[in-house]
């Protein structure tokens, strides 16, 4: 009896003690749901207005804010007069500029001459692919009305729709404000190439956001039918990655694909333009190698009391070395400015002399058509030339490549070159066959030489896009502001810097 | 007898839900995950949470775990004593809510840590008792008791840090 007592007693202690305890650890876990729980941005669908998110992540909202502040406008094709030549007969020949900060991103989208000036919604040059990187709005449509019916139309026909910059839902969830791939191609892209989406990491994603836009692409015409049941083409951007991320693979799957983004005004070359491959250079580079992402450098953390959050003002690292840089390296910032500046003259030599040798070669190739040269005999140069400047443009055409993967990027310029010499060695030979031996190219020295060898009507443009920017794109952000997809227009807030004159 | 076996009866009825609750003590309050080495295990608790957040999104989170710069790794007999007496400490300040809101380590803690921070920067640490005499002077008589985070004061948690100034929402991101 004595023995039952005590076991009894004993027990009803232990319950006594394990109840508590489990009391306690049920109003702790309650606290831990309630501390953790992420603002819902939106309850459902995409919120496209950054300013909403600012309401419950000032300090992100804040420093994303401060990209507009880059926003001068640096004429590359001024700076560098080839480009008009090797890009004539294409958008990039007319008006091509220096990046400027995400803020900014939709107004050099409309304020460029690429994108022409449309009268209404089914005019103008472009597609709505033209969009797909300058906006979150881009997912809030996609998911509004279906990726195919995106990517469907004009250019134009979504200007009151697309309004606002790049901004927080592009990278994160409206739901759960997690990072998110927002636009769908990179994930079928990423999975062409091998990767299997269940297995990304959190640092993974730090890159991945990016890559939604710093990669290359190309528009493919995919035919489908729509909701009312009428047969539609859609131009949707796709990731060329399926044979891999480097310049050769991609050559490789356009050449299979028998593709080319446009014809060559002066050479006639079926060329292909590489669009900003950033994500797929950088994984060639050592800093990629040693597990670092994109916003490890582009994000650098702040400290403001007891909050650690990420610098939402995406830029140049050298604008803030000591807290980007010199986190993992010991060097002065003097010193590292010196190592970065050195690897920069480097490509910049090589650049000039590719650019320069490409560009001679098209206009030779343009002589030899002249003098009468066959397509037979004008076949090999003319890979050859597609080839050159495939290469070249892969290598310099996303931003700070030479820095992210300077080898590669040297390779790649030194390749080109010598495939621009190559041909023009053979477009030598074809000129003299057609008794032309000492032929000169003219002179390309400047932008207006060369936008006028490219045939490219510079004034008529610019008066064009200066009645679109009047008329048409007043309409859009009333419209915009009136239907509430603006909190603020932005046209009031930023300067309209562009590199050609308005009046 | 009656008497008898009703006492016998609730005292067997009374251990075996005494076990039941045991088991199901052990399963809410995840005890088994403290015998792992995985860093979520110290975020079970929400005081952790700040600076289980201020490590992941430091260089260390690439390198090091918390018990790998906040436990001996060496020596097993130390570790698991420095575990217990760290896990009652902590269940009893936690559960008791006797806890303040500006933590700091204990002696025999930062005793560890500074263990810890030599055993992997070793070729470092070579360079430092070289210059010992100019900067790096540790448990000397000019500069006494230095610890490594007397200078390197951000590394790896951040300077500010209190339970009430902690970024709620940036919450820990991607353990579950």
């Amino acid at each position: 009896m004595k023995k039952n007592s005590f076991i009894l007693v004993g027990a009803l202690i232990v319950i006594a003690f394990m109840t508590y305890m489990l009391l306690s650890i049920q109003t702790k876990k309650t606290e831990q749901v309630l501390l953790n729980t992420a603002p819902v941005i939106k309850e459902k669908e995409v919120e496209a207005r950054s300013d909403i998110w600012g309401k419950e992540y000032p300090r992100q909202y804040d420093t994303w804010k401060k990209t507009k502040d880059s926003n001068k406008i640096e004429d590359l094709v001024e700076k560098y007069p080839q480009l008009a030549i090797l890009w004539a007969g294409y958008g990039f020949a007319k008006d091509y500029n220096a990046p400027r900060g995400h803020f900014n991103a939709l107004q050099s989208n409309i304020n460029t001459l690429r994108t022409g000036a449309p009268t209404g919604p089914n005019d103008g040059p472009m597609p709505t692919a033209c969009w797909t990187c300058k906006s979150s709005d881009v997912p809030r449509i996609m998911e509004r009305d279906g990726e195919l019916e995106y990517f469907t139309g004009k250019w134009a026909r979504l200007g009151n729709e697309i309004v606002n910059p790049i901004g927080c839902a592009d990278c994160h969830n409206s739901q759960t404000s997690q990072l998110e791939i927002s636009r769908p191609y990179l994930k079928r892209g990423l999975e062409e190439s091998g990767r299997k989406l269940e297995d990304l990491t959190f640092q993974d994603m730090r890159s991945l956001a990016c890559a939604q836009c710093h990669s290359e692409y190309y528009f493919k015409k995919t035919p489908y039918t729509d909701k009312a049941g009428n047969k539609q083409m859609a131009a949707v951007v796709t990731f060329p990655w399926a044979k891999g991320l480097k310049a050769e693979n991609m050559e490789e799957y356009y050449n299979e694909y028998g593709f080319k983004d446009w014809t060559h005004k002066l050479s006639k070359t079926p060329m292909l333009k590489a669009q900003h491959p950033g994500y797929e250079i950088f994984t060639t580079g050592i800093h990629f190698k040693r597990g670092l992402s994109c916003a490890d450098c582009h994000m650098p953390y702040i400290q403001e009391g007891s909050v650690k959050f990420s610098d939402h003002q995406i830029q140049s690292p050298l604008n803030n070395i000591a807290n980007s840089c010199l986190t993992c390296h010991r060097e002065s910032e003097e010193e590292f400015k010196k190592i970065v500046e050195e690897k920069l003259n480097r490509k910049n030599q090589l650049n000039v002399l590719t650019m320069n040798s490409l560009a001679e070669a098209h206009l030779v190739a343009k002589k030899a058509w002249e003098v009468g040269a066959t397509e037979t005999e004008m076949e090999k140069p003319i890979k050859t030339i597609r080839s050159a400047q495939w290469l070249w443009d892969y290598s310099i055409a996303s931003h700070g490549s030479f820095f992210h993967a300077p080898e590669e990027t040297l390779r790649l310029l030194a390749v080109a070159n010598n495939k621009a010499m190559e041909a023009r060695l053979e477009l030598q030979n074809i000129l003299a066959n057609h008794g032309v031996t000492n032929y000169e190219v003219p002179d390309f020295s400047t932008k207006e030489k060369a936008q006028k060898l490219a045939g490219v009507p510079f004034d008529k443009l610019v008066e064009e896009k200066m009645r679109f920017k009047k008329g048409l794109v007043v309409e859009w952000y009333d419209e915009a502001v009136k239907a509430g997809r603006l909190d603020q227009n932005w046209w009031n807030i930023l300067p309209d810097n562009t590199a050609y004159p308005q009046n | 007898m009656n008497f008898n076996s009703v006492l016998r009866f609730c005292a067997l009825a009374s251990v075996t839900v005494a076990l039941v609750m045991g088991v199901y003590l052990v399963q809410e309050s995840k005890a088994t995950s403290y015998l792992s080495n995985d860093s979520t295990a110290c975020i079970n608790c929400h005081v952790m949470e700040s600076y289980y957040v201020s490590w992941q999104h430091s260089s260390h989170a690439q390198r090091a775990t918390c018990v790998e710069c906040h436990l001996p790794t060496e020596n097993y007999v130390d570790k698991y004593a420095s575990k217990t007496r760290d896990g009652w400490n902590h269940s009893v300040a936690f559960t008791l809510d006797t806890y303040g809101k500006r933590m700091l380590i204990t002696e025999d803690g930062a005793r560890r840590v500074q263990e810890n921070c030599i055993r992997c920067h070793t070729s470092f640490s070579r360079t430092l008792i070289k210059n010992v005499d100019r900067y790096h002077a540790f448990d000397s008589e000019s500069l006494g008791k230095r610890k490594c985070w007397d200078c390197h004061r951000y590394v790896p948690h951040g300077k500010v840090r209190s339970i009430d100034a902690a970024p709620v929402r940036l919450g820990a991101k991607w353990t579950q």
